[in-house]
């Protein structure tokens, strides 16, 4: 589905990104850990079509398609899907709203006709159930004043109504309580399917114990230093990340 | 230079003339008082005047305005933009148009031979006044609400017209609204420089919208004076989507006790459009409120200006005033000046204000793209959405559904 090359990229002369390989097929769970500043957010937002970074090198090919180029409304329509670590408050414009235009505008491209406003309201109450999240949230100024677990609740929302073929959940376990990382949790389990695939972008394992991954990356200075399955995110709650920088800057030197 | 004079003389010989033909001393005497004042301040004000340093109409109006090409009678052909119920008062090139009006029993309606006259210090208004021909008053003393739509059908057949209308609304008791049109036919320059003077009495409401479509080579200045008694509501809602040089200036006196006004603004502008807005809530009384809220977004070379006065005098204790002024700018081109201007002699008093300029949140739209939206709509949906809180006070809905959507076409443009 996902099969990325030698990707590198940059944000404002700053190399960030320094040669992802990474291959992702449908059905599978990918985990990317790593330390703060490792560039596991940079990724995130580079394979959503984020225009600060620019891509130095290589290619991100989706569905067979090279798509490094793509505008992000672009990979959006082609099933890509990014749940942020930090949601926008947009004062004004109601979750119900934009994403009727959105889905709306994903279903004419995918050669599909427009919901009308019940048959929107209808897949709307059903996929509310699956994140618990009520709809007066829904009508409110997006994310407006959103404690941190309805933030992330409505990310997930939102990716149950666009149904995604990649979803990529960027630190989606950050600012959510106990409770709320279950209810998250349970919402990308029930979505998951042999057809699509997920990359889990997480600093800390807990997550993974609820969203159950076959592969854990690690990312160290915009590289990936080492995969594995889900034991290494194991070991990397019991041992920190220090033990795999020694072993990298040890290499490097 | 020699322009300069041949424009003042135009205008003079226009005055003469115009007075000449006058029966009514008492006029002729309120019209010499007010083209002398108006000629005392400098006439035309240009960027020395203070309150008009950054929209000097002297060039402009001395450039495309003819005073001596008369007041052609326009053709009454309206296209109605909106329909509610109400009455409808339809002007054509400024003067009251009684076969195409259409008065219901519940206001009042008297076209009188002299003008009411607010304290009048503007230039603009001044002139207004000194080329007066006729006042519409509109009077309500109902118990519940009257609607009246006024047209200004401004038909310009490719001449020069200069339109000057003047209309005063009586509140007695119970709420007014009107809906100001504003329907241009044909192209051709226009001067359009309106009085509009408002008294609501004691408990009563009186409830302004205007939706201001001119087009890019249209002078236009309209001044309102508006006049509270205790307890009394005014609100004023203004839409301005282009014009040469637009000026609105809005006066609002609270003469009593628990006044509230609330004062709200749009103006979206793009090409070299300038619009400029001066209000003055002048609060004489304790424990009264008002609200202002005006927006903006600018493109292009446009330009838009915002002065915002509140004075809370002496005594006028427990007043709640409250300002913001917020703009988005599209383009490194367009120029906002914005100005908060609050004077205040009284110490129990909560004021506010504030003033923004800035660009579109790139995160926001960066958010709603990677949801499917594409650029054009994203950016036109956070705009509409900055907008939308310009409208809660348009009590008509017919009216608030073409302002939205002439906002959403301009944005989607």
């Amino acid at each position: 589905m996902l099969k990325i090359s030698n990707l590198q990229a940059s944000i404002e002369d700053k190399d960030i990104l320094n040669g992802i390989n990474l291959e992702v097929k449908a059905g599978e769970v990918h985990a990317i850990m790593g330390p703060n500043g490792s560039g596991k957010s940079t990724l995130a937002s580079v394979l959503a079509g984020r225009e600060d970074y620019e891509v130095t090198e290589g290619s991100i090919e989706y569905l067979g398609n090279d798509i490094t180029e793509l505008a992000p409304e672009e990979r959006a329509r082609e099933g890509i899907f990014l749940a942020f670590q930090y949601p926008v408050e947009i004062p004004g414009v109601s979750t119900t709203n934009f994403l009727k235009t959105a889905l709306n505008q994903v279903r004419e491209h995918r050669g599909e006709k427009a919901l009308d406003a019940v048959s929107f309201l209808k897949l709307m109450k059903e996929k509310m159930k699956l994140v618990e999240i009520d709809q007066a949230l829904l009508s409110r100024s997006l994310n407006e004043g959103f404690s941190g677990g309805e933030k992330k609740r409505n990310e997930i929302f939102q990716m149950a109504m666009l149904e995604p073929k990649l979803a990529i959940l960027d630190e989606t376990d950050s600012g959510l309580d106990i409770d709320a990382l279950r209810i998250v949790a349970n919402g990308v389990n029930t979505l998951k399917s042999s057809d699509n695939a997920t990359i889990v972008v997480t600093h800390y394992q807990r997550l993974l114990d609820y969203i159950v991954p076959d592969f854990v990356h690690v990312l160290y200075k915009g590289r990936i230093v080492k995969s594995g399955d889900k034991s290494l995110a194991l070991e990397l709650e019991e041992k920190g990340y220090d033990w795999i920088k020694e072993e990298v800057d040890g290499q490097l030197v | 230079m020699e322009e300069t004079l041949t424009a003042i003389d135009g205008l003079k010989a226009a005055h003469e003339t115009l007075q000449l033909s006058a029966q009514n001393n008492e006029l002729k005497e309120i019209r010499a008082a007010a083209f002398d004042k108006f000629m005392a301040l400098g006439g035309f004000p240009d960027r020395r005047a203070e309150e008009y340093k950054y929209s000097p109409f002297k060039t402009l109006i001395e450039q495309n305005v003819d005073f001596l090409g008369g007041v052609p009678t326009g053709n009454s052909t309206l296209e109605k933009k909106w329909e509610f119920e109400g009455s409808r008062v339809v002007l054509i090139n400024g003067q009251f148009d009684a076969a195409s009006s259409a008065i219901l029993d519940d206001i009042h309606l008297e076209v009188k031979n002299l003008p009411t006259i607010p304290e009048e210090h503007d230039p603009l208004a001044l002139l207004n006044t000194a080329f007066f021909r006729e006042e519409v008053l509109i009077t309500y003393s109902g118990k519940e609400k009257a609607n009246v739509a006024i047209h200004h059908l401004l038909d310009l057949n490719g001449s020069s017209v200069i339109a000057q209308p003047r209309i005063s609304y009586k509140v007695t008791s119970g709420t007014l609204n009107v809906a100001e049109n504003y329907e241009i036919n044909g192209d051709g320059s226009l001067f359009f420089n309106s009085s509009q003077i408002g008294h609501v009495s004691a408990n009563a409401a009186l409830n302004i919208t205007k939706v201001q479509s001119f087009s890019d080579d249209h002078l236009v200045a309209e001044n309102s004076n508006i006049f509270q008694e205790r307890d009394s509501r005014f609100y004023i809602n203004t839409y301005s989507f282009s014009g040469k040089l637009v000026r609105n200036n809005l006066y609002i006196a609270q003469e009593e006790e628990h006044c509230e006004s609330h004062m709200l603004g749009l103006y979206l502008l793009d090409g070299k459009s300038h619009v400029d807005n001066h209000t003055a809530v002048d609060h004489k009384h304790p424990n009264s409120y008002s609200n202002e809220l005006y927006k903006g977004i600018v493109d292009d070379k446009s330009k838009a200006v915002f002065n915002g006065k509140i004075f809370v005098r002496e005594g006028a204790q427990k007043t709640n005033a409250f300002q913001s002024n917020n703009n988005i700018s599209l383009s490194d081109s367009a120029t906002v000046n914005t100005k908060p201007q609050l004077e205040i002699w009284a110490d129990d008093v909560k004021c506010s204000h504030g003033c923004t300029v800035g660009q579109l949140d790139e995160e926001a739209i960066f958010y709603l793209r990677a949801r499917g939206l594409d650029l054009v709509s994203a950016k036109a949906m956070l705009l509409v959405a900055f907008a939308e809180d310009t409208l809660q006070n348009v009590p008509f809905k017919e009216v608030k559904a073409t302002l939205e959507k002439m906002i959403e076409e301009r944005l989607l443009s």
